[in-house]
């Protein structure tokens, strides 16, 4: 079998968080877990993630922006597919009513409502992951 | 808080004995006998009340009266008069003064009128606080809403998702059905959120940045189509009628679509199994007119000045089904931002008639 890839959630709700790592570890993905920006971007530094799932709404208003800009202006990091996971999209959603939203805060990312549903997440986590294998194939 | 007034007017006497008969009530008084220099008091003193006489050589009274609106709407105005004109009083106050003073008066009328001014004058104070407060309430209750209430329940959510999946084959039919109610309850809780937060932040000025020109018929059909599961469940048949076919506005598709939905909804919720429902579309010169009739219970005359209001969803006594009281609320905002308007017209045992219109393209 193949090594499991490796998740980061960064989100700052410990019972949310359990909610989707029960899920995503049951689907054998490795999950490694920080609950604030400034710790989840050290682990985004020195570990070695294939995609991170990541909350808007932390702290004082939106940190977790910050934390997508900070990657975006790495090389390495930015190449790493992320998965938002917020609450706030009905506010973004009041302007693109039925309409997918993609922050394109990086190459490859994706922007979903809390909650999710196990099998969405799945679906999700699952295309975001081909969607980067692809990218970096052409690249090479 | 202690109230103020100003009173200009050319005859001294007048000055006088006003000042004589409020004398020992405590009210500061500030008086003049010309009308620029009235100006100034005002802007100076910032009273609560201001008597102004008409007739006043100089500037006349009427232009301090305006110039005293302009400064600040909010402080209320008296017109002193003579008896002979009357005439004027009256169209000073079509233009704003609350009240008039014909001379000669008695030190019982001036008192009275003094009172009645200030209770306006508190009256409009209060209004004026209330509104800001609503305002205020309204935007820090959907950022409450959305961050204290919300998350904790997204995160509840969520786990019971994800127990769910663990225990699939440990959990007997019994318990799997439990904990797939008590997922259905949370998911209706967050809806409502929704709806609230929805009301709550239609930013009237934004939704208008996202505006183009759209097709009416788009619009009807795309409402339709997310209705007719409801209407189906109850043998009710939407009919739909638009003329010409090819009508547009300028306006934002997504929420327009939400607005016709809403009154769908409701049409479909209050009419009668397997009547009809009827959405009309019509283009005329100034103006496009949707409509979506039903044939249901109707609103009783005296709930319909209030159907549009935030949270209002009728007598308990007549609820067919639950309802947030928001849909309506939603409706009117939007509807408003498109610098529309929406109407109904009801009467109880025969059906509604919701009636949008929409400015005609430039």
């Amino acid at each position: 079998m193949a090594t499991p890839k490796k998740l980061l959630i960064i989100d700052d709700d410990p019972d949310f968080v359990d909610g989707i790592k029960t899920i995503l570890r049951k689907a054998q993905y490795e999950v490694d877990v920080a609950y604030n920006p400034k710790d989840g971007f050290k682990a985004l530094e020195t570990g070695q993630y294939d995609l991170l799932l990541l909350d808007i709404m932390m702290g004082r208003g939106a940190e977790g922006i910050m934390v997508a800009r900070k990657m975006r202006k790495d090389t390495r990091l930015r190449e790493i597919p992320v998965l938002i996971i917020t609450g706030i999209r009905e506010q973004i959603a009041f302007l693109f009513p039925g309409e997918q939203v993609h922050p394109r805060f990086v190459a490859v990312d994706e922007l979903v409502e809390k909650p999710i549903e196990p099998t969405l997440l799945l679906e999700k986590v699952e295309a975001l992951l081909k969607e980067a294998k692809v990218k970096k194939a052409k690249a090479t | 808080m202690e109230n103020r007034i100003c009173i200009i007017d050319d005859e001294e006497v007048v000055l006088d004995s006003c000042t004589l008969i409020l004398e020992g009530s405590g009210y500061p008084i500030v008086t003049t006998t010309d009308g620029t220099r009235g100006l100034q008091l005002v802007q100076e003193s910032q009273p609560d009340l201001v008597f102004v006489d008409l007739k006043m050589p100089g500037i006349s009274g009427f232009e301090v009266l305006e110039r005293i609106r302009a400064m600040d709407p909010n402080i209320v105005t008296i017109v002193i008069t003579g008896f002979a004109t009357v005439g004027s009083a009256v169209d000073a106050m079509k233009q704003g003064a609350y009240d008039f003073l014909p001379k000669p008066f008695t030190p019982d009328e001036f008192r009275l009128i003094v009172q009645r001014g200030f209770e306006k004058r508190r009256l409009v104070l209060e209004a004026i606080a209330l509104r800001h407060e609503k305002e205020l309430l309204r935007e820090q209750f959907a950022a409450i809403i959305s961050h204290e209430v919300r998350s904790p329940l997204a995160a509840v959510q969520q786990s019971l998702m994800a127990l769910q999946m663990e225990l699939e084959d440990r959990l007997d039919e019994d318990q799997k059905k439990r904990l797939q109610r008590l997922q259905v309850r949370i998911d209706d809780l967050l809806r409502l959120i929704h709806t609230w937060l929805r009301v709550m932040s239609v930013d009237e000025s934004k939704l208008r940045e996202t505006f183009r020109r759209i097709s009416v018929a788009t619009v009807v059909s795309k409402a339709v189509e997310s209705v007719q599961p409801q209407a189906m469940r109850k043998d009710i048949e939407i009919t739909t009628s638009v003329e010409p076919l090819s009508c547009a506005v300028t306006g934002d598709e997504g929420t327009l679509v939400e607005t016709l939905v809403n009154l769908l909804v409701n049409a479909v919720k209050y009419s009668h199994t397997g009547s009809q429902v009827q959405v009309r579309a019509k283009e005329q010169p100034d103006n496009l007119v949707l409509s979506v009739a039903d044939t249901g219970i109707g609103i009783p005359k005296e709930e319909l000045p209030y159907i549009f209001e935030d949270f209002y969803a009728g007598k308990t006594g007549q609820m067919v089904e639950k309802s947030s009281g928001l849909g309506l609320a939603i409706a009117r905002r939007i509807v408003q931002a498109h610098g529309g308007t929406i109407t109904v017209d009801s009467e109880p045992g025969r059906g509604s008639t919701f009636t949008i219109c929409l400015p005609a393209l430039e």
